[in-house]
């Protein structure tokens, strides 16, 4: 989906070049509101940004994949590449809510605080019923060994609290596939570029078993489980794709110059 | 009650051909009779809005000559929506008698056929204009995204902290919110708790509320005393709501699922997390995309022992908990208008629990005499034109619908309350957004005044949402019973104190909340999610139900349909 963008993206540069932002003037507020340029498109996915990045320069300058936070990398259960994630994958079933991905006592762990950011991702998955013999995270460690993360139908239900794409990304999730999503965590996961919200065409949760080892290949949209042998589409993460590769809303409005470098 | 049809959980699309309401009158019950007591005459429909129109313009707007009825006012196309390069004034809306009927359309050819002007086209739905208006475009149609104006962001002490810290890293430590007035900071989620955490982040609000001069930031410092703190208000939706920042046809976003309560004053709401919460702190838009609305229509006079929570529950049961994902859902119908403000809310409060992602009912005179004392900032209503294209369409007659839970574990798995009769229960909650309103407290404090004021078998948790709703259970009488307050009726029959108002333990919180669910329990409870460990304990079971199915359960210590009191 090809959408021509550089006479705009120059127009954004120039706007945002024209604000003369520095440490000493005031950022984006009521009076500079003109200096940020907000242009619209359409597209079919249900979080897009303004600008479609179909050229690969983004993707090769990152050499792998690294979390784009100051939490520290997870364990050397995953390789990936910025176009592949392999790792063991945890299976959950239908309308995984908010408070079984991370209970509301919890909530009090504020995610832009670092410490508290790596604290959340230790009690990821914890609200699962105690039907789940495995558990996401093992007693004593605050990281996962499931890098991918396999769901049924409505994915992150229930409350739109952020930590719940957050406390995945903390505990060393790379991406989750599902078969949908609800609609804030979906939109919480772009904007924070904590995990991929992948979409499976079937319902994977019930071809693979925690513990497979996984392929995904984003960039051809298949996810491969060499333990059954079985190869499965996705649909393609589309726009969203660039912006959690970026690190988010933020950091993808910052890298295409739609603001400019924070202060 | 009934559907007329379903909407699979794989999503496929039931549409109507075309959207035809049945021809009725509007039997307003209020003082707006005079306005909008229409024939259901085509003829008359239309000199009538010649004669508000300077303009000779083809009717356009005015569905094709089947349709010659009016089946509410609101399916008039009318409009108060105009884009700013409008000739027309449209008086903005302060009283609900005065109101204009003005509906702007580009101008047509008088020879076209509606069909082939564009009409179809330009016809939205309520929540296409309000975005439309908000994003300044002339016309949405679903699927497109749009840069939007928001008119109020809310947020709590819960995702505060966090959009804050957000915020500050990314428009720079020293930058300025966008709008100082219209940011609503309401700490309400852990507030009656010693947990250090909790306490530190109302801390966190309170000093971004000085550094920005927030203008609207209800704080706490006394926890021992509520009533100590004359700032404090509660729980954030019904605290925006009693204060004057819910207005037809704005745009309010919310770090919290249940921002969609506001969408009962017919409005665009919506909750967002941290960090889209973050960009509007600094930016004062958002990237949203329009959603495709689904209109449920509910006709009928509401039973005396049915609530918005039943009418509510049986929606979400039909249509599942992801029926509505990335649409917004139209409550329309003669029993929706007959509905009060705080019911309306309850309606739209779970919305979420569908998928939903948005909740509007038209505004009418019933919500223009609510904000009348509560705000003075003018606003400007709009409405579904006739001919909008909606998704699909839901009738229930709900004359005859019967009382309705949604049992463990899912908003969706619904039941009648009578065929849950045998389900032994060990406590009752009545709080939180959904159902611990004024309103909701009343309508339980009547069940007890109707049941002879009989004793509750279980341990009945009664939290208000707000302090406002706290000095309503303790002053205002409950019709029938010679006077007494609710505070009264609930002493009485044995529940517990009315506790301090804020969320409480819907869901669960610190572990000291008030009325946490430390233990597996089976409770019946008023608030709006039942997924495990939602209250607390992951083996504990919630039975979601009105106020008047909760009351009467707490009397029986079984899962209880309130007609057994009421009827």
């Amino acid at each position: 989906m090809a959408v021509s963008y550089s006479s705009s993206l120059s127009t954004f540069s120039a706007a945002a070049a024209a604000a003369a932002f520095s440490e000493t003037k005031p950022s984006i507020g009521p009076a500079s509101s003109q200096a940020v340029r907000f242009p619209s498109i359409s597209s079919a996915r249900p979080f897009i940004v303004p600008f479609t990045s179909n050229s690969p320069v983004v993707r090769n300058q990152r050499a792998s994949f690294v979390a784009p936070r100051a939490a520290a990398e997870s364990p050397s259960s995953t390789t990936t590449s910025p176009t592949s994630f392999h790792g063991l994958c945890y299976v959950v079933g239908d309308n995984i809510d908010t408070d079984q991905i991370i209970p509301a006592e919890y909530l009090t762990l504020v995610p832009s605080n670092p410490a508290e950011y790596e604290k959340l991702g230790s009690y990821a998955l914890i609200g699962l019923p105690a039907s789940y013999e495995k558990r996401f995270i093992e007693p004593n460690e605050t990281k996962t060994k499931y890098s991918i993360v396999i769901g049924g139908e409505n994915f992150g239900c229930g409350s739109s609290r952020e930590h719940a794409p957050v406390a995945l990304g903390a505990a060393g999730v790379a991406a989750v596939v599902a078969q949908s999503y609800a609609r804030i965590f979906f939109r919480n996961s772009v904007a924070t570029g904590e995990v991929y919200p992948l979409e499976s065409e079937v319902r994977v949760c019930e071809e693979c078993r925690t513990g497979d080892v996984i392929t995904i290949e984003l960039g051809e949209s298949r996810l491969i489980n060499h333990t059954t042998g079985k190869e499965y589409k996705l649909q393609p993460i589309g726009d969203a794709g660039p912006v959690i590769e970026a690190g988010g809303i933020f950091a993808y409005a910052r890298k295409t110059g739609m603001i400019p470098q924070s202060a | 009650f009934y559907c007329t049809q379903r909407q699979r959980r794989s999503g496929s699309r039931c549409t109507h051909s075309s959207f035809r309401p049945p021809p009725f009158i509007f039997l307003g019950n209020q003082t707006s009779l005079n306005l909008f007591a229409f024939t259901v005459s085509g003829k008359k429909l239309q000199s009538f809005r010649s004669a508000e129109r300077p303009q000779a313009m083809a009717s356009s707007t005015i569905a094709s000559p089947s349709a010659s009825f009016i089946p509410t006012k609101k399916e008039l196309g009318r409009s108060a929506f105009s884009p700013a390069s409008s000739p027309f004034s449209v008086p903005k809306c302060r009283k609900s008698i005065s109101k204009k009927i003005v509906s702007v359309m580009a101008p047509q050819q008088s020879e076209r056929k509606p069909a082939a002007t564009g009409s179809v086209k330009t016809a939205m739905t309520m929540t296409e204009k309000i975005l439309a208006r908000a994003s300044e475009k002339t016309h949405l149609s679903p699927g497109e995204n749009v840069w939007v104006d928001v008119d109020i962001l809310m947020t709590h002490d819960v995702c505060g902290p966090g959009s804050i810290g957000i915020f500050k890293k990314e428009f720079g430590q020293n930058a300025k919110v966008w709008d100082r007035e219209k940011i609503v900071i309401i700490p309400d989620h852990y507030i009656f708790t010693n947990d250090e955490r909790a306490n530190r982040n109302v801390d966190i609000l309170r000093d971004f509320c000085a550094e920005q001069n927030i203008k609207y930031f209800y704080d706490i410092q006394d926890r021992g005393n509520f009533k100590a703190n004359p700032d404090y208000k509660g729980v954030c939706h019904i605290a925006l709501a009693q204060e004057g920042h819910c207005r037809p046809g704005e745009v309010l976003l919310g770090t919290d699922s249940h921002t969609c309560t506001a969408g009962a004053f017919g409005q665009f709401a919506t909750g967002i997390g941290n960090t889209d919460a973050g960009f509007v702190m600094g930016a004062g838009k958002l990237l949203l995309k329009v959603p495709p609305t689904l209109r449920f229509v509910m006709d009928g006079e509401m039973p005396d022992y049915i609530l918005a929570k039943d009418l509510i529950l049986q929606i979400i049961g039909e249509i599942s908990v992801a029926g509505a994902t990335y649409k917004s859902m139209e409550f329309v119908g003669s029993t929706v208008e007959s509905l009060n403000m705080e019911e309306r809310m309850t309606l739209c409060n779970m919305v979420v629990e569908a998928g939903g992602k948005n909740g509007v009912v038209p505004a009418d005179s019933t919500t223009f005499k609510y904000l009348e004392d509560k705000t003075s900032l003018p606003y400007e209503p709009v409405y579904s034109d006739q001919q909008a294209r909606f998704l699909s369409e839901y009738r229930f007659d709900i004359s005859k619908l019967e009382p309705i839970v949604a049992k463990p574990h899912s908003p969706d798995n619904r039941a009648l309350a009578r065929e849950c009769k045998d389900v032994k229960i060990d406590r009752v909650y009545i709080g939180s957004c959904t159902g611990g309103k004024t309103e909701d407290f009343m309508a339980a404090a009547k069940l007890f005044v109707a049941s002879g004021y009989k004793k509750v078998k279980v341990p009945t948790f009664l939290v208000p949402a707000t302090q406002k709703v706290w000095m309503d259970v303790y002053s205002l009488p409950v019709p029938g019973s010679g006077g007494k307050t609710c505070s009264q009726i609930f002493e009485e029959v044995g529940c517990d104190t009315p506790a301090s108002p804020s969320c409480g333990a819907c869901l669960g919180g610190p572990k000291d909340t008030y009325a946490r669910m430390n233990e597996p329990k089976v409770c019946v409870s008023t608030t709006n999610r039942n997924f495990p460990g939602r209250m607390g304990h992951k083996e504990g079971e919630i039975y979601l139900a009105s106020p008047y199915t909760a009351a009467a359960s707490a009397l029986t210590g079984y899962v209880t349909d309130p007609r057994d009191f009421l009827q």
